[in-house]
């Protein structure tokens, strides 16, 4: 056994043997376990109870709300994509023409690298509706001031603009990246051919920056689809879970009420979700992206 | 729980004597200790008197070592089971009644000793000896027991030209919109009436309509709900009002009350502590208690806590006699218990009746002594320990809210509550 682990053929599978044992334990062996207990009405004291796949019909038929939570997840993750996707691509084109783009880059990162407790805090303040930062800019323009985290009209919008502001950073990094790729001919050969700046982004960086883009919204998406901590601090899922997403109501299906044979029931409808859209989104994007670039 | 035998072996005390090590009192008389292992939601200030007691304790009855172990409020009852799940349970509990009949169902906790079930029937009110008791037993004894009523703001209520607290909810309505203040945005400064969207505020409050009402939110069997009544649509009815009418929105919060925020809320008398800690000496002057406004007969909701012991505890009888202690008048002329002095520090209310009396003084002035009347009142009910109560109390306040927010008419919501919760309840085993 030793020799045949020191061998050639053999070597390759002991170096790997920590990541495998590490995915093991770790990935497959709770997804299975997850799996298992998602047929069962376990609540982590006594024994599981098998009951098929009465958690699946149950949240799929019975549950009063978890198919609205779905729609949460969707509009969420929808809108935090449109949002936050051409946002972080404009902001990235600016700063590839700017001249500090180490500060740039700096200030755009910033929302990531702080705790998401206190971003969630800061927010709150500021889109408080009486004396938050927001709401006293538009009273001095003569502006109304809604009830952006607690009316069950605009506390999804409050909350996709904050996950937007969170998540710009990262994707400015990545659009920045991409960006350096594009040589500078193509421009000039456009610029020879008289294209304006406008012209130059449209018809010659969206097109080249394909590949990336379709990176950045394909996890993005993923993202927005399994997110819901910033929730659960901003609004608490709140107003009349206006802003539940399914990974909340699982959460606190799992944690709170300890029914953790439907969460993980839950958990495997997300994670359908989640793989279909990605799926189709990857096949919708990559002709001409991934392929050809 | 356990019991820990410290015995050293006697080669072990000889080699420990000849090198000089001092053992000190153990190692002359190896007397097993046992541990009693506590489990509260208390923060450390707040359970200091009890502390101090535990120490008392121990020095009363060698052998006894007594370890305190704070679990957060929020995660109390998902703590207890996982720990014994993990055969790791502490040996006392202090347990909100509602917790009780998961607990129960899972065989957590011991059924008291009759020695222990007579001292709780002699000495406590009827109403937390209730909240105590389930499927025919006594499961503890009694320690804190809150009650709601109308927290009114007196000095908004005489800017407003208002002299006396609401009656009915027409009355609340219209007291609510004299008070109420809006910014030129539209918003509310100050909200003639609050409700909470944290904790249980929300179901708390329409509770405790409910009862006032003389409707209980739950069957006697716990097994169904009476959401489908009209006297609940009627309350959510007042209720959406409010909203409509714009005296109170989601953003107003009871929280506000000392600030002058709000006109008026339905709180629980614990909230006297932080009330009197903001207001300071504009406390008696500002803060005004009524019974919940109604169109019933009157009322109110309780709910109650009590001490427990596992049922898989190692040290049950000691863990009993120890709670008796704690719970029992201390000094000659019956002063407080230890439980008693520990809520009269958090301005709580008990109900151990040696511990009311005792606690004279310092619930005599007119904020305690309209919550100790509506405690001591017939319409006052203890909050029935439905099965997974917790979430059935999210599922009807996010039902409450659509009806709120003009999603849901108020019939419309309570029924859809109604079929969700009665899922639950059918649960139980």
């Amino acid at each position: 056994m030793i020799a045949w682990l020191t061998s050639k053929r053999g070597a390759p599978y002991l170096f790997m043997a920590p990541v495998f044992v590490f995915a093991v334990f770790l990935f497959v062996g709770p997804l299975l376990f997850a799996a298992t207990i998602s047929f069962t009405d376990w609540e982590g004291v006594t024994a599981p109870r098998w009951v098929g796949l009465h958690n699946y019909t149950y949240l799929l038929i019975h549950d009063g709300f978890f198919l609205t939570s779905v729609w949460n997840t969707l509009v969420f993750a929808a809108g935090s994509v449109i949002v936050g996707v051409p946002l972080a691509l404009i902001a990235a084109a600016l700063i590839s023409q700017s001249r500090y783009q180490s500060v740039w880059r700096t200030i755009y990162w910033l929302p990531m690298i702080t705790n998401i407790v206190a971003v969630a805090y800061i927010w709150r303040y500021i889109l408080n509706d009486t004396s938050g930062l927001l709401n006293r800019t538009l009273d001095v323009f003569g502006l109304g001031g809604p009830d952006w985290l607690t009316s069950t009209s605009t506390a999804m919008l409050s909350v996709i603009m904050v996950a937007s502001w969170m998540s710009i950073g990262q994707n400015v990094l990545v659009f920045l990246s991409g960006l350096a790729e594009i040589d500078e001919s193509y421009y000039e050969a456009a610029r020879l051919d008289g294209a304006n700046p406008l012209q130059l982004f449209w018809h010659v960086t969206i097109p080249l920056l394909r590949p990336t883009i379709v990176f950045v919204l394909i996890t993005s998406l993923i993202n927005a689809l399994s997110a819901f901590v910033l929730m659960l601090i901003l609004t608490e899922g709140g107003p009349a879970r206006s802003t539940t997403v399914t990974g909340l109501y699982l959460y606190d299906m799992a944690f709170t009420d300890l029914r953790l044979g439907r969460a993980s029931a839950a958990a495997y409808i997300l994670f359908a979700l989640i793989f279909v859209i990605s799926l189709v989104q990857l096949r919708l994007l990559r002709r001409g992206s991934v392929e050809g670039a | 729980m356990k019991t820990v035998g410290v015995r050293i072996p006697a080669g072990l005390r000889v080699v420990a004597a000849l090198a000089g090590i001092a053992f000190g009192a153990a190692s002359a008389s190896p007397q097993p200790i046992t541990t009693i292992r506590v489990a509260t939601h208390y923060n450390a200030e707040q359970f200091a008197p009890m502390r101090a007691c535990f120490r008392e304790y121990e020095a009363q009855h060698p052998g006894i070592r007594i370890v305190h172990s704070q679990i957060s409020y929020q995660d109390y009852l998902q703590t207890v089971l996982i720990a014994r799940a993990g055969k790791s349970p502490v040996d006392i509990y202090s347990l909100y009644s509602i917790w009780a009949p998961q607990l129960i169902g899972t065989g957590a906790l011991d059924v008291p000793p009759a020695d222990i079930a007579r001292f709780v029937r002699a000495g406590y009110a009827p109403a937390t000896i209730d909240a105590a008791t389930m499927k025919g037993h006594l499961w503890g004894i009694p320690t804190e027991v809150s009650v709601y009523q109308l927290v009114y703001n007196k000095v908004l209520f005489a800017a407003a030209g208002i002299h006396a607290p609401p009656r009915t909810l027409d009355d609340l309505a219209r007291t609510a919109a004299a008070i109420t203040r809006k910014n030129r945005q539209g918003n509310i400064l100050v909200g003639g009436f609050a409700f909470d969207l944290s904790g249980a505020n929300v179901t708390h409050t329409f509770y405790s309509e409910m009862y006032a009402a003389g409707v209980a939110p739950y069957t006697a069997d716990m097994r169904h709900t009476n959401l489908r009544k009209p006297a609940a649509a009627m309350i959510l009815g007042k209720q959406v009002d409010l909203f409509r009418r714009g005296v109170t929105s989601n953003s107003v919060l009871a929280g506000d009350f000392a600030g002058g925020g709000i006109g008026m809320a339905v709180m629980a008398n614990w909230m006297k502590d932080t009330l009197r800690t903001s207001l300071g000496s504009r406390f008696e002057a500002t803060v005004g208690v009524a019974p919940i406004p109604s169109d019933g007969r009157g009322g109110t909701m309780i709910y109650s806590f009590f001490w427990g012991v596992d049922a898989a505890s190692r040290v049950k009888r000691p863990a009993w006699d120890l709670l008796r202690w704690l719970n029992s008048p201390r000094g000659k002329d019956g002063g407080l218990s230890c439980t008693g002095a520990m809520l009269d520090g958090m301005g709580d209310l008990t109900g151990n009746r040696s511990d009311l009396a005792a606690m004279r003084a310092s619930i005599a002035d007119p904020f305690s002594q309209q919550y100790v009347a509506a405690l001591r009142a017939p319409g006052a009910v203890s909050q029935p320990n439905i099965w997974h109560a917790s979430e059935a109390d999210r599922v009807l306040k996010y039902y409450i809210e659509l009806a709120w927010s003009g999603r849901m008419s108020p019939a419309a919501a309570l029924a859809a509550a109604d079929t969700d919760i009665t899922a639950i309840l059918s649960e139980q085993p």
